[in-house]
């Protein structure tokens, strides 16, 4: 009796010590974002927690930088490239990948999934030396197609998962009934495929937005995305406008969450 | 004419991928196979243009046989390596969390572990100089105020804040595959387990760990690769002080414009990093296996 209770204790000592763990981690995983946000308003011109007033002045700052404005605006514009570069070129391979029959199909997934292995500051060098070579010098262009590179496979592999999980029989019956490709494609596959789809544009405008390894070396030099000005001000600005800076793009990730989970659904995408 | 669209996009062929793998082609291919050359010659860049270009093997043979590049991607072995551990470590619990919690507390652990996914890991590391900073920064000052220590401690620009701030920026990385593998075994596995009169710990470790480990695999290889090739972590966190052999990549191409040094360093990162994912993805195989015979699971 003392035996099991022994194994009762322990057992209950053990599986505590696990959520502890946990529970910290979660701590940890949140903690310093929602610090960076409370600093964001603080009253004083250097950065310490806890805040001790409130104002919005260093978003006021932060709008009144034109530096960080434009640079937005190429982030920005960086972004929606991206995102409509892999739309149109990653949704027909997934759908190769997945429904094509010819010989091949495997090697061309094994291909174009690939980029995924490529570390992003290799790429980011790579494509600046291709560049260099045929004289095409970084630019708001490079930058986007050098992204759009790096970031396909992603778009890619979401909607792949999506497409193995539909049922064929469903475009067969579709073809039978005496639809079109076109069709079939329009009314049948597209709308069955549109949450991937929402879930992989959201996810290339972010790295389109926010990517560094990549965009550090291909980037124009009058046009400086969000992320490498963000990088230098971190190592050279002292003051909380940083931290508005930060808690800006903190918010915008909270938007696109919410648009990812109402569309894909939080569970789905991680399968 | 909508049909022949339509037959790009919905056929059997080979031709809707025709486009992607065109653009594969041109922008990753090509330039890799330039970076492999650059690394065997000798560059001169003027303002971002190449002058010249004359085939030679110094760089190569002189990298190769300099001892501060031996270092230096042994250092960021070791630090992959080491981050990669400490995130299985803080990782898996939260992955056990999920597995035991309700449908509202599940989904708040996918918000707290995906939106930290979706912020820039700039802004992220930034928030670690704000906690682990001088002495007005977090850690010290709570030390210092519960008399713990006497004088602020030096973390910050050290190799320990590199190692802190990039285990809690790739966490969710280790989560999230572990999220989905223990997920997707039948829970019936787990609560029978329970009913043949195993304790959770038991049940954690001949159910749970065994059938979690290719989610550790993927988890692991997303990690360490992600650690081995950043260089942002360690040019904030580390000051300047800390080189691993992305931040030297960085450097070469940037701050001293040493393209030739640049190729080989970074073709050097590719092959090494390339290697690492075999690695790990040969290990969560065998591991696989070898619990499937052993009937551990």
């Amino acid at each position: 009796m003392s035996g099991a209770r022994k194994i009762a204790l322990t057992d209950r000592i053990g599986v505590a010590a696990i959520y502890a763990v946990g529970f910290l981690s979660l701590a940890l995983l949140v903690a310093p974002s929602l610090i960076v946000v409370a600093i964001s308003f603080d009253t004083r011109s250097y950065v310490s927690f806890p805040p001790v007033g409130f104002t919005f002045d260093w978003y006021v700052k932060l709008f009144a930088t034109p530096e960080l404005i434009q640079s937005m605006w190429v982030s920005l514009k960086v972004g929606l490239i991206v995102t409509g570069l892999c739309l149109t070129l990653g949704v027909p391979t997934a759908i190769a990948c997945v429904r094509g029959r010819f010989k091949g199909r495997q090697a061309l997934s094994v291909f174009v999934l690939f980029p995924h292995m490529v570390p992003g500051i290799v790429l980011g060098i790579a494509i600046l030396f291709a560049g260099a070579t045929i004289n095409a010098r970084p630019s708001i262009g490079l930058q986007s197609l050098a992204v759009a590179c790096f970031i396909l496979a992603v778009m890619i592999r979401i909607v792949m998962a999506r497409l193995m999980r539909l049922d064929v029989a469903l475009e067969e019956a579709s073809a039978n009934l005496g639809a079109t490709r076109f069709q079939t494609f329009r009314h049948v596959v597209l709308p069955l495929l549109l949450p991937a789809i929402w879930a992989g544009a959201a996810f290339t405008f972010i790295e389109g937005f926010d990517n560094i390894s990549v965009a550090i070396f291909t980037h124009g030099h009058r046009d400086r995305p969000l992320p490498v000005e963000l990088m230098s001000l971190v190592q050279n600005d002292n003051t909380p406008m940083v931290a508005a800076v930060s808690a800006a793009q903190i918010a915008l990730s909270v938007v696109i969450l919410s648009v990812v989970s109402s569309t894909l659904g939080l569970e789905k995408l991680n399968d | 004419m909508l049909d022949t669209i339509a037959r790009f996009a919905n056929g059997r062929g080979l031709w809707p991928a025709i486009p992607a793998v065109a653009f594969l082609t041109v922008l990753m291919v090509i330039p890799l196979v330039l970076l492999l050359s650059f690394g065997f010659s000798d560059i001169v860049v003027s303002r971002g243009v190449i002058v010249s270009q004359d085939f030679t093997l110094d760089h190569l043979s002189k990298i190769l046989g300099d001892r501060l590049y031996l270092l230096t991607f042994q250092r960021s072995i070791n630090l992959s390596l080491s981050v990669t551990a400490l995130c299985l470590i803080f990782g898996f619990p939260v992955a056990y969390l999920y597995l035991r919690s309700g449908p509202l507390a599940r989904r708040a652990i996918l918000i707290a572990v995906i939106a930290p996914l979706l912020t820039s890991g700039i802004v992220r590391t930034y928030a670690w100089i704000v906690i682990l900073g001088g002495q007005r920064g977090i850690v010290n000052r709570a030390l210092l105020d519960l008399g713990l220590i006497e004088a602020p401690l030096r973390i910050l620009n050290t190799h320990w804040a590199v190692l802190i701030g990039m285990t809690q920026v790739h966490l969710p990385l280790m989560i999230l595959p572990l999220i989905a593998v223990m997920t997707r075994h039948d829970k019936a596995l787990d609560e029978a387990s329970a009913n043949l009169g195993a304790s959770r710990l038991q049940t954690l470790r001949h159910v749970i760990l065994p059938m979690s480990v290719p989610g550790i695999g993927t988890g692991a290889t997303l990690v360490f690769t992600l650690s081995y090739t950043t260089f942002v972590v360690p040019q904030l966190l580390g000051g300047g002080n800390y080189l691993n052999a992305a931040t030297m990549a960085f450097e070469q191409m940037v701050y001293s414009l040493e393209w030739s040094k640049g190729a080989v360093t970074s073709t050097l990162l590719l092959v090494t990093c390339i290697f690492f994912i075999g690695l790990f993805t040969w290990a969560s195989q065998a591991a696989t296996r070898w619990i499937r015979q052993e009937g551990v699971a």
